[in-house]
């Protein structure tokens, strides 16, 4: 979220939009592997599926204001399933989720005992990728105690941990959250380091672990710092998302940053592997992620002709007009 | 009534279309589960870890079971299923019901925490369910659902509805079918269960769509025709006046199901489209296929 940087007049104009860059990007298929689109509306999910995203992963996070009761867990996982899955399939994007207690909300300690007894009916579900996004934020006693129980839960389920680094202490933080992993005995090719910077990747791809990075405005990584990264560290074990959620983000990071990718001479292949195969490597360790799925979500006609039956249909939203004035 | 399932051939037809569909180790896999389910833990497990074991692909169904199955369940038909559905649906009818609270209870969390995929397998599993009664308030509840998949596992070749909703719940179901486009054809009892007031109901929906100069199914007069009074019979006349000929088959249609005087003056000024009636060359499900065909190619 926004908060710190120095507002100049520039900043607080109207933007026009450029879409050229596109056009730089045509027959390209992205993977956005941390996105939150219970925060977003449809025009977001119209927008991504023009640019090119094909799949995305949405991890159960913090609401913004706490929750005050488990019941509210359970329909928020439910709902990561069912509607928010059934919402992604009407634009063609196949949508999967990780699931877990978040750092902020494992310290209310009377609650998290209660998430912690329901967690287990949700990550053996299908198309549950992993558990995620657990971590830190403050860095408390109560904080560590349900990170490493959720830890314990991803080994035990054999899914990939998707872990949340703190945007305070983060450097720290990120070192604390790679040991522990280590003490509960999980495997670093199973766990995916998520908001690296350019002072936390080395030790990451170090010590054997995946290196997410945030395309998220003024807080995060910015793109331009990300093309340099991937100049320097090459594409093993790296992936961008864009955690696009309620604050001022962009469910678009991952399509923009292959643009610019382009425009600042990486390869194809290069960012084909970070903007898409990298991060279905990762997950697909949990053995739910198949790409032949992406095709059948995307292509509505082939399942209209199926014995000229529209049960199949995929129940794809039609586009409205968005730059007429008249609504219909 | 007995729950469709309680018939021992319609079991017998269901779990020889599951053993043409998976390996034998699936096959053991399921009957060893299904040979736990008063523990409510492992059942969970199985019915959620399905398709880990049996994949998603469409099933292979003969016409003849298709036929088969058609007459023991009460229309029911699992020709469009995947195998993940079928077999979820099989541990569901094989689940141990002797204790009815922990059955209900066992089943309804099941429900609560479903993804897409389950919730479709769940009421699909509507018309084998034990205790079939218990069941309606859990069917008008996934009436309530905009997930599309899950409303057409409620809506189409389900014959659990027509067998156990009440006339609100029912009338909700038809409706909402139009509304969101499913295809009609294929829910059962549709004019068995017609009444009065769903016709009233379908009357102003199609006057709602006709004031925002949007198209209306001609197969929604397929539930009017023995209701046509004072009130529904202008909506005939406008029918009949239509420029699309749907429009006027399916008015005439209606008409011929008719007992109202105007409504049977009204088909005799039809001539062409009463004697295809007459000789059976036009019926429902022909004006159902022409109206397929018509959305397709436009």
């Amino acid at each position: 979220m926004c908060c710190s940087h120095n507002i100049t007049e520039k900043d607080i104009q109207p933007g026009t939009q450029d879409k050229s860059y596109l056009e730089r990007i045509k027959g390209m298929q992205f993977f956005d592997p941390h996105i939150h689109m219970t925060s977003r509306t449809t025009d977001d999910y119209e927008a991504m599926a023009d640019a090119g995203i094909v799949a995305i992963i949405e991890p159960a996070f913090w609401l913004g204001q706490p929750r005050t009761g488990v019941d509210t867990f359970r329909d928020y996982y439910s709902s990561l399933i069912g509607w928010e899955r059934f919402r992604s399939s009407q634009f063609g994007i196949k949508h999967y989720c990780t699931i877990g207690l978040n750092s902020r909300e494992a310290n209310n300690e009377a609650l998290a005992e209660q998430v912690m007894e329901i967690l287990p009916l949700f990550v053996y579900k299908e198309g549950v990728v992993g558990v995620g996004e657990i971590g830190f934020d403050d860095q408390t006693p109560a904080e560590e105690k349900y990170y490493r129980l959720q830890l314990n839960l991803a080994k035990e389920a054999g899914l990939p941990v998707q872990i949340h680094t703190p945007h305070r202490d983060k450097k720290r933080g990120t070192t604390r959250s790679m040991d522990i992993a280590l003490e509960q005995g999980l495997d670093p090719a199973m766990v995916i380091v998520d908001h690296n910077n350019e002072e936390t990747v080395k030790e990451v791809l170090d010590r054997g672990f995946w290196a997410a990075f945030t395309i998220y405005p003024f807080t995060k990584m910015g793109n331009e710092r990300m093309v340099d990264v991937v100049k320097q560290y090459g594409t093993d074990r790296i992936m961008i998302n864009s955690a696009a959620d309620w604050g001022i983000s962009d469910p678009l990071a991952v399509p923009k940053t292959a643009a610019l990718m382009k425009d600042m001479g990486i390869s194809d292949e290069a960012i084909r592997l970070v903007t898409y195969q990298n991060a279905i490597t990762a997950f697909a360790q949990s053995g739910q992620i198949d790409e032949s799925d992406f095709a059948t979500v995307k292509n509505v006609d082939q399942s209209l002709k199926f014995s000229g039956n529209t049960i199949l249909r995929g129940g794809q939203q039609p586009r409205t007009d968005k730059s007429s004035i008249i609504i219909r | 009534m007995m729950s469709h399932y309680q018939s021992e051939a319609l079991k017998i037809l269901f779990s020889a279309v599951v053993r043409q569909n998976v390996t034998p180790e699936v096959w053991n896999w399921l009957n060893d589960k299904s040979a736990q389910t008063n523990n409510s833990q492992q059942f969970n497990i199985a019915f959620v870890s399905v398709p880990r074991k049996t994949g998603k692909s469409l099933i292979r169904v003969t016409e003849e079971q298709e036929k088969s199955l058609r007459k023991e369940g009460a229309g029911l038909s699992i020709a469009l299923w995947t195998i993940d559905r079928l077999c979820r649906v099989w541990l569901l009818a094989n689940a141990d019901s002797t204790d009815k609270a922990q059955y209900f209870q066992t089943i309804e969390n099941l429900f609560l925490a479903a993804e897409v995929n389950e919730l479709v397998a769940l009421y699909s599993a509507l018309p084998v369910l034990a205790y079939p009664e218990m069941w309606s308030k859990r069917c008008a509840e996934g009436i309530r659902s905009n997930i599309g998949g899950a409303l057409e596992a409620i809506m189409c070749n389900n014959p659990y509805p027509a067998a156990y909703l009440n006339e609100q719940a029912w009338n909700q179901l038809v409706l909402k079918a139009f509304f969101t486009e499913k295809p009609v054809e294929q829910i059962i009892g549709l004019e068995a269960r017609a009444n009065a007031e769903l016709t009233k109901t379908l009357s102003d929906y199609a006057h709602e769509r006709w004031a925002a100069h949007r198209t209306v199914n001609p197969q929604i007069w397929r539930c009017t025709g023995k209701f046509i009074d004072k009130d529904i019979f202008p909506d005939m006349e406008r029918l009949a006046q239509s420029e699309n000929i749907l429009d006027r088959e399916a008015a005439a249609l209606a008409c011929s199901e008719s007992h109202y005087p105007p409504a049977q003056e009204l088909l005799n000024k039809l001539p062409g489209i009463k004697s295809a009636i007459t000789s059976g060359e036009l019926n429902w499900n022909v004006l159902a296929e022409k109206i397929k065909n018509h959305v397709l190619q436009s």
